[in-house]
């Protein structure tokens, strides 16, 4: 269900894997025989219409990404397109995250006007950059795949079904709608679709509402300062890269990023507006949309899916849990039901929760520099955090691994903002565990409960712009409310501070848990800074608590926690001694082990 | 009808050395709770005619249903001493009036935890035994308890009623079915005693052995008797208490006592006890019974006891009750045991301050409980909860050990993880109310000094089951208590409806808050699992659960039980694990704790908590540990307390220190996630024997320690014979003898291992006892039942941990245990190889 982390593991091996690791590449079928790979390539590299666009928008600079098992191709797509179109085209090397995001950062380094992502996509939107997406065709037994389904469906040929795939199989799955709907006489078959670019229309899409948001912004002034700014550059940055594509000479790509952005505002609005969208028929979930008749609830759908199994696919289990699943794998060309174990799976990011809900300090592990608001969404979740009293620390890391997450022994829980397709991790093996943004919601904000539906993709949780204006000024009317209480003595507001107060019941332990506070605001700070005003150069410590206490902060605590708290002189304790040869050596066998001499033997 | 008002029993808590805090334990169906209705109904809350029915004390619908006590319930009785017995105390008092502060608790084993929680607040224990049953599992084992706790025991013998009507024994068999409980009761005692608590043996002539009828709402203590015999006799009551025991005949002829069972003809002489005490009782059933009512209005007559015109019409059994009440009433001759024998919290408080408070024995805390100081700082413990009317709020229910708890009084709420100078687990917060908890009703009450049984109103959001609330920020926390049961059965409970989620994990949370042993928590793999002690307990408390706590329809699954992944010998070779950079390198062996010391850390014997050096002594003495390789323990596990150490015998490591927070870590994460199934360890000793790190400080980080020293536990584990433990049940069961053929097939049928045989003397009854395995007993009461033609009774008690056969990784049958444990917990099906933990130099 969950991805598989690449990188040393956390036990140890003797480290020649990584060096005679084999890379799962499959290449030969994409660019086969030397006379015909020409021809190929720019049938499965669509060339011809990636071109198109780029002359269309006037692209100069084009950076082209490939996951690592296309990237023998990379050479000659390269070659193609630069003849074509007289632009300046890039291949990104390694990407920072996931090879199903599209890599902005890297692509700006080489100030890029556009990408063409190539191979599979989480279709996570983007920010700043036109993206064009190549999936790249993979074949399909169209008539079997039908087969498959008839063996599903056959009994009630009415069924709602929702058609999904993998974005490999997207260039078939019209002939495959063809078929169920004129051959077998399926009536309620929804297609679901795929964009094939995004964020071409930038004028349209972006611009409008940040603008908006920056009005709103001036108007409650009570963002801080730090995300507005933010907003602002990317507000710019957009701009100016749209400038300079053009204003939709295209008709057709003007009304799909109309379209597109719609969406996307659809898509950002929170959960709680989800059964006003119902009414709303169009659905968007990680790039994939699809219309639901007026009246019709995606709890009576059924999902087919077509497709191996991917992240794409448990994607697709955890957010429609509702729903039964069906895959069909046109590799192996067989078909599945797969809801089976999507509810274990569920069931494992519930203790999950639980244990986010018990976590005293908070990591936030940023997975992406690609995928659109994750600043936003890294503020939100400081906010949400903070309000808690509870600490955040954010890290910005690369890949996971087990060494580097160990690291941090004062974090209790990580959360990770990344791509749908790459949060979702299984935390087994880590000692701390790793949840995805949604997970923290619910553990943390009360409004929110664990009802079985998922969300992956965080953009789903960003409140809109406006309510987080009015959610500030309620707090704040709340604080002034409560300071007033004080001042009055009245007994209200002593019940508030109990129920802030009051331990919860941890599931994971079956105890009281009683929730750390790491307070942050201003009152504290003043006490503190009159604290160390009188605090003089040499100052009495007490026994054990140090300085940390003062400040209540986490890592005062955790380091109060330790038993080594880095070395201690102890004057006249330590006997003296000679100073003695040490080891010598390399660290995979120093001179001094076993392994050693049976080395150098081997050597002569 | 109350005969007392709450302002008189306010006014007897400030007189500590006239309270007595007392339980009622016994095995089930000994008749606690119907005892302890005559007591009530003397105390005058509920009228007498209707004592040996109600059952005061079992205040919950499912109690009075099935008949059997499931929480303990407290009540407080007044007793006014007569002037003339008061000199019978022995301890300090004041006046005539006697508070007592009883609590009825459950008999059946799997509700052993509310026992436990009713020993700690009381000073004083009332076991009833049966006389046809006598000394049952359960009763040794709430004595054992009882004993452990430093409390003192009075008998009583009860259903004595029924060995005259059912049995028609006679007098001397009578006798000796006595003597022989108060012996087994004795031996029992003498195994558990506690030096500190003197001899607290029970002897008849000392009065410290009542035999009653609780159905009959009649009870006697030889003193009772010898009251109206030394009148008679001119003798002194306690010479003629001896006389009434034991040994001792009385010659009618001659008019000499002797203790020569014949005279000097030879001719056999009738037992003291016999003549004076069951003769009068036999011949009152007997001609009541046998319907001679003359004979009996004669004796009435001479006995003193005079009926009303209503009563004399009565007949039989009816009659016999009414007569028995008036000649040998229950209440007045308990009362008087309890209060004569049973401590006083002053008198308790000096010799049990020592296993109650676990700071230092002279700071101001101390000091007040062995005083019983009403003006010290408060200390009070909370063992229980128990539900209001209010849905989901609950009282919490203590004992005031030192100074005086009232209504608004800011205290200090320490849980049971509390350090003194940390904030962990505690809070400020005000007593909103206090209250006197009266079986079914509560009285509210101003303040409760100490040595008083108290409940407390707006704690209870901050301790889930129990804790200690003080006044003093330098208090240490009251012990926590030892259950003698622990929740080895568990079922996975899952709502039906998937919106009810929130209802159900606050019904958990209230589970888990009314219940002292329950737990209730999420696995792994999500599901929400609740442990209890048996099958009974589980399933009462899923049934409070659905009906009373999260009131929505549930769906449980089957049951399933814990084990304990351990070893079975030292590792055949040093573990070397490196860490993911190849730089650090740990070595390490396992070796196996002892089952002793295993129990030992368990009971709470050895403990992260003692002072090192003094560990170290006792590991050495006790254990045969190296004196310097004990000092050397770096920690217990899993959670910091369990039954597995890892021990440092690495010599000149240098930054040893600074990879030790990680280390722990990583044996914390280890032991709780045994190598193979997931499970706890138990019995394991983990040795670092030495340690290589990187000169570099980043690179022996957290990061990379914790992952080796997690796998070097693990390959040290794999390559020790690792094994299986599971927990097994030791099993009584009482059946006649033509049963025990089906008992014996259905203990064969479930790997049931029988440990002892014997026939009940003076009955045709058999207890067969026997050790069963948890995983087994699953619908065992019911299969026996079905086998015996419902004639077998099983009690069923968690024992210990036993290994299973074979090696955890070669042995095909446990192999498929372990996948199958796997399976349930959503894990790969496939035992981990040794090479991904085991490395190489």
């Amino acid at each position: 269900m969950s991805n598989s982390l690449s990188g040393p593991s956390n036990f140890a091996d003797d480290g020649s894997a990584v060096i005679a690791r084999q890379l799962d590449v499959h290449h030969s079928r994409l660019a086969s025989e030397a006379q015909n790979k020409i021809k190929e390539c720019s049938d499965i590299y669509e060339i011809e219409r990636t071109v198109g666009v780029i002359a269309d928008r006037g692209y100069k600079r084009i950076a082209l990404q490939f996951p690592d098992d296309l990237l023998p191709d990379s050479g000659l797509v390269a070659q193609l397109i630069r003849d074509q179109t007289n632009s300046a085209v890039f291949i990104l090397a390694d990407t920072s995250y996931g090879s199903c995001c599209v890599d902005e950062v890297a692509a700006q380094h080489i100030s890029a006007d556009a990408i063409i992502h190539y191979g599979r996509s989480c279709q996570s939107p983007t920010s700043r950059l036109p993206v064009i997406y190549v999936f790249g065709k993979q074949p399909v037994d169209v008539s079997d795949c039908a087969t498959a389904f008839d063996g599903f469906f056959s009994k009630d040929k009415s069924q709602k079904v929702i058609l999904m795939y993998d974005v490999i199989y997207a260039h078939c799955i019209d002939r495959l709608l063809g078929t169920l709907k004129t051959d077998m006489d399926y009536t309620n078959i929804i297609k679901s679709r795929v964009e094939t670019e995004s964020n071409l229309g930038y004028v349209l899409s972006s611009q409008d509402p940040s603008s908006n948001c920056c009005q709103k912004k001036e108007s409650t002034s009570c963002c801080s300062g730090n995300s507005g700014c933010n907003k602002a550059t990317r507000c710019q940055n957009g701009s100016a890269h749209t400038n300079g594509s053009s204003s939709c000479s295209d008709p057709g790509a003007c009304s799909k990023s109309t379209s597109t952005s719609s969406l996307t505002q659809n898509a950002s609005a929170p959960i709680e507006d989800e059964a006003t969208k119902n009414s709303n028929s169009k659905r968007r979930k990680f790039g994939r949309t699809y219309d639901l008749p007026e009246d019709a609830k995606i709890e009576d759908y059924t999902i087919f899916y077509v497709g191996d199994e991917s992240p794409t696919l448990s994607n697709i289990m955890m957010t429609h849990s509702q729903c039964e699943v069906y895959s069909y794998n046109p590799e192996k060309k067989e078909g599945r039901l797969e809801s089976a174990q999507v509810n274990r799976a569920l069931m494992r990011r519930y203790f999950l929760v639980q244990k986010a809900k018990d976590a005293d300090v908070i990591g936030i592990a940023v997975g992406t520099l690609g995928v659109a608001s994750y600043m936003t969404m890294i503020q939100h979740l400081k906010a949400l955090i903070e309000s808690k009293g509870k600490k955040a620390y954010t890290f910005v890391m690369g890949k996971l691994n087990v060494a580097k997450m160990a690291n941090f022994m004062e974090i209790d829980c990580f959360v990770y903002v990344a791509c749908p397709e790459n949060s979702l991790i299984d935390s087994k093996e880590f000692y701390r565990p790793i949840v995805t943004p949604y997970e923290l919601e619910i553990a943390l904000s009360k409004s929110r409960e664990w009802t079985g539906e998922y969300v992956t993709d965080f953009q789903q949780l960003l409140p809109d712009e406006d309510k987080i204006g009015v959610d500030k000024v309620k707090i704040s009317q709340h604080q002034l409310d409560a300071a007033s209480d004080v001042e009055e003595g009245a007994s209200d507001y002593e019940a508030d501070s109990d129920e802030d107060e009051k331990p919860h019941f941890s599931l994971v332990t079956g105890t009281f848990k009683q929730s750390k506070k790491f307070t942050t605001n201003k009152e504290d700070s003043k006490e503190l800074s009159e604290l160390l005003e009188g605090t003089k150069d040499l100052t009495v410590r007490d026994k054990n608590t140090s300085v940390a206490t003062l400040m209540s902060s986490a890592a005062g605590e955790y380091l109060n926690s330790r038993q080594f708290r880095g070395l201690e002189v102890k004057l006249g304790e330590t006997p003296v001694e000679l100073a003695t040869e040490g080891r010598a050596g390399i660290a995979r066998g120093y001179n001094s082990e076993a392994g050693y001499i049976d080395r150098e033997k081997e050597k002569y | 009808m109350v005969n007392f008002t709450i302002d008189q029993i306010r006014a007897l808590m400030d007189k500590v050395t006239n309270v007595r805090n007392m339980s009622v334990i016994a095995h089930v169906d000994h008749g606690k709770s119907t005892l302890t209705d005559s007591l009530v109904s003397k105390a005058g809350i509920i009228s007498s005619a209707r004592a040996g029915e109600a059952r005061f004390t079992d205040t919950r619908q499912d109690e009075q249903d099935r008949g059997i006590t499931i929480k303990s319930t407290a009540i407080s009785l007044f007793f006014e001493m007569t002037e003339e017995d008061l000199p019978d105390i022995k301890q300090k008092s004041d006046g005539a009036s006697f508070l007592i502060n009883l609590i009825d608790s459950p008999g059946h084993v799997d509700f052993s935890s509310e026992v436990t929680a009713a020993l700690r607040v009381t000073d004083g224990a009332l076991v009833v035994v049966d006389c046809v049953d006598g000394v049952c599992v359960q009763t040794e084992t709430v004595l054992r308890q009882a004993l452990g706790e430093r409390i003192k025991p009075v008998v009583v013998i009860n259903k004595v009623d029924r060995a005259l009507l059912e049995l028609q024994v006679t007098k001397e068999d009578l006798y000796t079915s006595f003597q022989r409980t108060i012996e087994s009761v004795n031996v029992i005692i003498a195994t558990y005693n506690d030096k500190v608590l003197g001899d607290v043996m029970v002897y008849p002539e000392q009065g410290t052995v009542a035999f009653a009828s609780g159905l009959h709402g009649w009870a006697f203590t030889i003193r009772q008797f010898a009251q109206r015999y030394s009148k008679k006799f001119g003798v002194d009551r306690s010479k003629m208490m001896d006389k009434l025991w034991g040994e001792n005949y009385f010659n009618p002829a001659t008019k000499k006592w002797t203790t020569k069972s014949t005279d000097a003809n030879g001719k056999p002489l009738e037992r003291a006890f016999n003549m004076f005490i069951l003769d009068p009782i036999f011949k009152l059933f007997d001609s009541i019974m046998n319907f001679k009512k003359d004979v009996a209005f004669a004796m009435l007559e001479k006995l003193d006891i005079a009926l009303k015109n209503d009563e004399k019409e009565m007949e039989g059994k009816q009659l016999l009750k009414t007569v028995m009440k008036k000649f040998l009433p229950a209440g007045e001759a308990l009362l008087e045991m309890i209060v004569i024998h049973l401590p006083s919290p002053v008198t308790a408080q000096k010799y049990r301050v020592e296993n109650l408070y676990e700071g230092p024995q002279d700071d101001e805390c101390a000091k007040g409980i062995a005083s019983c100081d009403p003006n010290g700082p408060l200390m009070l413990y909370v063992s229980k909860m128990v539900p209001t009317s209010d849905k989901g709020r609950f009282y919490a229910f203590g004992r005031v050990f030192s100074g005086t708890v009232r209504a608004g009084l800011k205290v200090r709420i320490q849980g049971p993880n509390y350090q003194v100078g940390s904030k962990t687990d505690l809070f400020v917060k005000s007593v909103q109310r206090i209250v006197l908890m009266m079986g079914r009703y509560v009285e509210p009450i101003e303040d409760c000094p100490a040595g008083n049984i108290v409940g407390l109103v707006g704690v209870d959001q901050f301790l889930l089951k129990s804790g200690t609330i003080t006044t003093s920020d330098a208090a240490h926390n009251l012990k926590v208590m030892k259950f003698s049961v622990s929740p080895v059965v568990q079922v996975a409970v899952e709502c039906k409806q998937a919106s009810d989620l929130p209802k159900l994990v606050e019904g958990l949370k209230r589970l888990s808050k009314s219940d002292p042993c329950v737990l209730c928590f999420t696995s792994e793999s999500g599901e929400h699992i609740v442990a209890g002690s048996g099958e009974l307990h589980l399933e009462i408390c899923l049934k409070d659960l659905e009906e009373d706590h999260a009131q929505v329809p549930i769906r449980k699954s089957d049951p399933v039980v814990q084990y304990k992944e351990t070893i079975q010998a030292e590792s055949s070779v040093t573990a070397l694990a490196k860490s993911p950079n190849k730089h650090n390198r740990i070595f390490m062996k396992a070796a196996p704790l002892g089952e002793e010391l295993s129990l030992a850390i368990e009971n709470g014997k050895v403990g992260p908590r003692d002072e090192f050096k003094a560990r170290a002594r006792v590991l050495s003495d006790e254990f045969e540990w190296d004196n310097q390789e004990a000092r050397k323990i770096w920690a217990f596990g899993p959670d910091a307390n369990g039954a597995n150490l890892m021990v440092d015998l690495t010599k000149g490591v240098a930054y040893l220190n600074e990879i030790k927070d990680s280390c722990v870590a990583a044996f914390q994460w280890a032991t709780r996630e045994g190598v193979f199934a997931e499970e706890n360890m138990r019995g394991c000793r983990f040795n670092i024997l030495d340690v290589v790190l990187h000169a570099d400080a980043i690179h022996r980080g957290g990061g990379q320690i914790i992952p080796a020293c997690r796998s070097a536990i693990y390959a040290a584990a794999y390559v020790a014979q690792p094994g299986l433990m599971e927990p097994v049940y030791l099993v009584e069961i009482t059946c006649p003898e033509q049963a025990m053929g089906g008992i014996y097939g259905v203990l064969n049928k479930r790997r049931g291992h029988t440990i002892g045989e014997e026939q009940r003397p003076g009955t045709p009854m058999y207890i067969v006892k026997a050790h069963l395995p948890v995983a087994e007993s699953f619908g065992f009461t019911a299969d026996l039942r079905q086998a015996t033609g419902g004639q077998a009774f099983p009690q069923s008690v968690f024992d210990h941990w036993q290994l299973m056969n074979g090696v955890s990784n070669e042995d095909p049958k446990l192999i498929e245990k372990i996948l199958s444990i796997r399976k349930r917990k959503g894990l790969k099906e496939e035992i981990p190889p040794l090479d991904r933990f085991l490395d190489r130099l």
